[in-house]
């Protein structure tokens, strides 16, 4: 089991500013804990055995 | 007629509406107006409606009944009102997304979808109130109000979403169908904690053009009734090739109607076990079991399935819808993320921490998942779960418990339904039973992609064996 995640809010808000985003500190205070659920959860799918499955997505022509 | 016997047009079926007006029993004015005076008297209270369409809709309906009595029957749509949630253009109509930002925002052309049941002769109502942006499963809008569940005339009940006013209008006899859109379960949600009959096409059955997006890679679109014979009849009406959305099917549509032969003797019906049928409560857990056992009394053959990949569906799906939902709003979410409501805005600002790998390893998982489901439709017809674990949780309610634990509703609600929006195959809810307070339990029932015909023909068999479909809520 991975550790915890904790993000700062200053990195949040790097993250943020890359896609053109601005928000306050309170505003990247208030979705903190939910990136970082989301990040573990993220991190967890690392290790699912996939070999060299090709990436997909739903256009599945017929 | 009288009040009492226009108020019992509300509660016939699309298909029993069409043939009245086609043998002339009814004419489609009767039936339009029977249903904007319905709306009049409830919809201040269930808020299931963002627009009225009041004027064309009696206008649809007289030269509807011109054309009848001219010999010119469109077809069994002929002269039956619907409505559509409000992210379907509608030319002349505003679409608002059930949003601010989309408040005054006016199509010039009808989406495919509603366009083809225009051409089929079904008539529309009004726009339904919907989870800002399709962003939700709970129906919520702060804008033009919390669509209420109807069946609880105390306590104020979501909906589900993010089609909550359909779920709302078709349960309160307000529209005899709807076109609702699901990328999370937002068709069979509401359709599961309002008791009626949803159903989300396979990916490329039905075309989404014109229909606001969510995430493009998840959203589906399908209709919402009370019985799955008027699922068929609208699929007929909406499904098949689309230039204007490359990713629609070549393959011929069938007539969904006729496979609803009423048996289900020798189908084969796989019931989801671990992650799906345990994990609801005690209540839903029981009815979704009673109903397998109905079918296999009636002929179907039975067993269990575990589908172990679905583990990951939370985090991958999170991932592309994230990313997905936040590309398509970015440059509002740049210019005017005040206007958003703040739960939509909360979840949109997430997709700017799901990195390109992120992304890319949650499209690996989805081929991995839908194998799997593949697999075990290789050896059945259709799977059935829960559509949620859970029945409608009252306004406000942060938590709820669940077979393995406590959840938060939000991921309650989607938990069963999602697994088959990253999968892609086509999927159910249909009512099978009511708890002890009342609320009605969704069976869903999940089929082989682009067999919506076989899903309906087993949700038409076991609405003749049974009568939850047919009950009304007390609120309506």
């Amino acid at each position: 089991m991975l550790a915890p995640m904790e993000i700062g809010v200053e990195t949040l808000r790097r993250m943020a500013a890359l896609g053109g985003f601005v928000w306050t500190d309170a505003e990247l205070e208030s979705i903190r804990p939910a990136v970082e659920r989301l990040l573990e959860m993220l991190e967890r799918l690392e290790s699912v055995p996939i070999g060299d499955l090709e990436p997909t997505t739903q256009y599945r022509m017929f | 007629m009288r009040s009492a016997e226009t108020n019992e047009l509300c509660w016939l079926s699309m298909a029993d509406l069409g043939r009245m007006i086609a043998t002339k029993e009814v004419s489609p004015v009767e039936v339009v107006r029977a249903h904007l005076d319905r709306i009049s008297a409830l919809d201040a209270r269930l808020r299931a409606f963002i627009t009225v369409c009041a004027d064309s809709a009696l206008q649809s309906a007289r030269a509807s009944e011109a054309d009848l009595m001219a010999g010119k029957v469109a077809g069994p749509l002929h002269g039956v009102p619907w409505a559509p949630k409000d992210l379907y253009s509608t030319k002349g109509v505003r679409t608002t997304g059930g949003s601010k930002i989309l408040g005054d925002s006016v199509p010039a052309a009808d989406a495919t979808v509603v366009a083809r049941l225009g051409a089929a002769g079904a008539i529309v109502l009004g726009k339904l109130n919907m989870h800002e942006f399709a962003y939700g499963p709970e129906g919520l809008n702060a804008h033009y109000g919390d669509a209420r569940n109807p069946w609880d005339a105390r306590a104020h009940r979501i909906t589900g979403g993010s089609s909550s006013g359909s779920g709302a209008a078709v349960a309160a006899g307000l529209a005899p169908g709807s076109l609702g859109s699901d990328t999370g379960g937002s068709i069979r949600i509401p359709a599961s904690l309002c008791g009626i009959t949803g159903l989300k096409p396979t990916y490329g059955r039905v075309s989404r053009a014109g229909v606001l997006p969510l995430a493009w890679s998840m959203d589906h679109v399908g209709p919402m009734t009370r019985t799955a014979r008027d699922c068929a009849l609208m699929l007929n009406a909406i499904a098949g090739y689309d230039p204007a959305d490359p990713t629609t099917s070549v393959l011929p549509v069938p007539d969904y109607t006729a496979a609803l032969r009423g048996d289900v003797k020798g189908l084969r019906v796989g019931l989801l076990c671990a992650h799906f049928t345990d994990v609801a409560t005690a209540e839903v857990r029981a009815a979704v079991e009673a109903a397998a056992e109905q079918l296999e009394r009636a002929g179907a053959i039975l067993d269990e399935v575990n589908l172990a990949g679905v583990l990951h569906v939370a985090a991958a799906s999170s991932a592309i819808v994230a990313s997905e939902a936040l590309a398509y709003h970015a440059g509002w979410m740049r210019a005017r993320p005040q206007d958003y409501q703040p739960d939509v805005r909360e979840r949109l600002r997430m997709g700017a921490f799901v990195s390109g790998a992120h992304y890319v390893r949650a499209q690996q998982l989805r081929a991995l998942v839908r194998s799997e489901i593949d697999e075990a439709l290789a050896k059945r017809d259709v799977l059935l779960a829960p559509a949620t674990p859970i029945p409608a949780p009252v306004l406000g309610e942060r938590e709820t418990t669940l077979g393995d634990g406590t959840s938060d509703v939000r991921a309650a609600l989607i938990r069963l339904t999602r697994p088959f929006n990253y999968s892609g195959h086509p999927a159910a809810a249909a009512p099978c039973g009511f708890t002890a307070g009342g609320l009605p339990i969704g069976l869903q029932i999940v089929g082989r992609p682009f067999d919506e015909a076989t899903v309906l023909r087993v949700v038409d068999a076991y609405q003749r064996l049974t009568d939850w479909h047919t009950r009304r809520p007390s609120a309506a």
